[in-house]
């Protein structure tokens, strides 16, 4: 048998997030939420995992401020001796206070990238790539909350989009998924 | 809603002071006056003294110096060197000749059998000097005004950080923050004490009870080319004049937010909103141009000939965070207490939030002036980091790596920002912190290396915390804990993420 899946659809970042509320207190597992923006305080309401994409930027960060003290180093000590800032001492680690800006400024560098990089790996996001999303309309004003039967099997279906149905929604969707 | 200070709030916070006050005094009638030992050989060291003495004082402490040297079985013998010229040679830079400058020869008592395990006399000399066990006592009165300056500067700095922020608050229309606004309120009403303490010590330089601002003194300005150029706008007739129109702003609009918060309370509507909306711009247009022109003539004027740019940004960096730093304590103290119940972990993350980036902003310009003005490397503006490097070094490179490290260590992580426990923890040491930023702004700029760290500096800065959160409570308790009648009460009692 093929899945059923339900859409939702609000308005309103706020009714949605109530709605949402509302739905787990009675039980409801929801599988996700779509919004063109995101909505502050849904992620522990809909059970999302914390994400880990700042434990990335930290790597990438920390990647980045060695790259550049390797470079530094390579360019400014050891392939040519500079006199810098009139201290001929020729030395990294006394020289390091004029080599803080660089080294922060790469090490912002690779963590943004990085970070952004990762992001559209994890999310399979690419030029040409098709859309996840349910609706179109879910990048403009509307917001979208997905709910999977074959997770809530104490459910039955018509129960399941029964319920839906009390919760403020502007549109409601079954669609049946391969 | 109403807070009334409670007894034993009372108790504690002027029972601080009265701590302080007590502090302070017996540090102030113990302060050492250092001599100075350097050792020259084994057997021989030069102890000199440039300070006040009368001859019995000398007399007392060559004896009790003796008596010291007797347990650890030397004896002395004291050469007086009393010739100018010889002197003259020595120090090139001094015109005066020392109090005294004794030439000691030590040698052994007889049967004490103490040369056999290498101690070392002339060391044993240098390490009384040095650990103060050989000086004078003298209650002078330098160090009382620059202590009085630092304190007086910081908890005025407090209570303009939290007006900037309540001003910044109106003008941006913030929402979030409105269940806070009183504490703010509450913490630029105790701005009198500051500015009371810094008039003080304005008007004693200005009569020459103190040479904190040198260019205060008219024989000064005659001497020194560099302050004669400077004149213009280090007179006393402008300076007094900057010094009425600052105080006056900031009194002036730290009172009127009050007054019309208050009518708020009463009258209601959004119209008293839109009036502080409009004054609350026009005081951070004053604010802007006075924190920095206030910071260069209160602090950056002590080391008249040293100017840097950065450095109205750099203070006023420091002023805000203390400012926030004060908020968040005050805000956990009324909430241990059950007051401010509509005050959620969100807004205490928030404020966190602030903690976190100010300290960000303080140390990022901490560092540009330090960086730019050790890149160029030119003597009059590399004075002012020599005097702090070689004489405060590990109190200052502590200093700034606490003030930066902690806040970036702990506060980078959301659960922490929500942490009572650790707010308060990394809150008390960054304060703490940036007291010692105000004490590296103003030390080494009046007493140089004759600087100590002692129950003065203690006893006065817990005598001004007392009386600070004294103020701070009872102005808290003349209006009511939350601005009902706020256009945007609502939206922050449910501000949430």
């Amino acid at each position: 048998m093929a899945d059923k899946v339900i859409y939702a659809m609000y308005d309103d970042d706020d009714e949605t997030k109530d709605a949402a509320q509302k739905m787990v207190d009675k039980g409801i597992h929801i599988a996700d939420v779509f919004s063109p923006f995101p909505i502050h305080g849904i992620d522990p309401i809909i059970g999302i995992k914390e994400t880990r994409l700042g434990i990335v930027s930290f790597m990438f960060a920390i990647t980045g401020t060695m790259l550049a003290m390797i470079t530094i180093r390579y360019m400014m000590f050891v392939d040519w001796n500079m006199n810098i800032g009139g201290k001929p001492n020729f030395a990294f680690l006394e020289n390091m206070p004029s080599f803080i800006p660089i080294m922060f400024e790469f090490t912002v560098l690779c963590a943004a990238h990085g970070m952004a990089f990762t992001y559209f790996v994890r999310n399979g996001l690419f030029p040409g790539m098709p859309a996840h999303n349910p609706d179109p309309r879910t990048t403009d004003d509307r917001f979208v909350v997905e709910i999977r039967p074959e997770d809530n099997n104490q459910f039955s279906f018509e129960e399941l989009s029964a319920f839906v149905k009390t919760t403020p929604i502007v549109e409601i969707e079954e669609k049946v998924i391969q | 809603m109403e807070y009334q200070i409670s007894d034993k709030a009372k108790k504690v916070t002027l029972g601080l002071a009265a701590l302080g006050l007590v502090l302070m005094i017996i540090g102030f009638f113990s302060q050492k006056e250092y001599v100075f030992a350097e050792r020259l050989d084994e057997h021989s060291v030069k102890v000199e003294y440039w300070g006040k003495a009368d001859e019995s004082q000398i007399d007392g402490l060559k004896a009790k110096l003796i008596s010291e040297m007797e347990n650890k079985g030397y004896a002395l013998d004291f050469h007086e060197a009393h010739s100018h010229d010889e002197h003259a040679e020595g120090h090139g830079t001094h015109h005066e000749s020392p109090t005294f400058l004794w030439n000691i020869h030590l040698s052994h008592l007889e049967g004490e059998g103490h040369g056999g395990h290498g101690a070392d006399g002339a060391q044993a000399i240098v390490d009384l000097c040095e650990s103060g066990t050989i000086s004078f006592f003298d209650s002078h009165w330098r160090r009382f005004w620059s202590n009085l300056l630092i304190n007086g500067f910081f908890f005025f700095g407090i209570s303009l950080g939290a007006l900037f922020y309540l001003a910044l608050q109106y003008a941006t229309e913030s929402g979030w923050g409105v269940v806070l606004l009183r504490v703010y309120e509450a913490i630029a009403q105790a701005m009198p004490i500051g500015i009371i303490v810094l008039v003080l010590v304005f008007i004693t330089g200005a009569f020459g009870l103190h040479s904190i601002y040198s260019w205060m003194d008219p024989a000064n300005v005659e001497a020194d080319h560099l302050i004669w150029k400077k004149s213009g706008y280090f007179n006393q007739g402008f300076f007094w004049l900057r010094v009425i129109v600052y105080f006056g702003t900031f009194l002036f609009f730290a009172n009127w937010f009050r007054k019309m918060s208050r009518k708020e309370d009463n009258e209601g509507g959004t119209e008293i909103h839109f009036k502080m909306y409009r004054k609350a711009a026009l005081f951070l247009v004053l604010f802007a141009v006075f924190s920095s022109t206030m910071s260069w003539d209160f602090i950056m004027s002590i080391d008249i000939h040293w100017y840097s740019t950065l450095f109205g940004w750099y203070t006023f960096s420091g002023i805000w965070l203390t400012g926030m730093i004060m908020v968040i304590m005050i805000v956990g103290y009324l909430k241990s207490q059950g007051y401010l119940e509509l005050v959620n972990k969100s807004h205490i993350h928030d404020v966190a939030k602030w903690m976190f980036a100010l300290s960000f902003l303080w140390s990022y310009l901490w560092f540009s002036q330090f960086m730019l003005i050790w890149y160029s490397n030119m003597g009059e503006e590399t004075i002012y980091y020599w005097e702090r490097i070689m004489e405060y070094k590990y109190l200052y490179f502590t200093m700034f790596g606490l003030n930066f490290a902690l806040p970036l260590i702990f506060f980078i992580a959301r659960d922490v920002k929500r942490s009572w426990s650790f707010i308060i923890v990394i809150g008390t040491i960054t304060f703490i912190g940036h007291w010692f930023d105000v004490f590296m702004m103003v030390m080494p700029g009046t007493l140089h290396d004759e600087w100590s760290f002692g129950l003065l500096e203690i006893g006065m800065f817990v005598l001004f915390l007392g009386a600070f959160v004294y103020t701070v409570l009872k102005s808290l308790g003349k209006a009511p804990l939350m601005q009902e009648n706020h256009p945007f009460f609502e939206e922050s009692k449910h501000h949430h993420f």
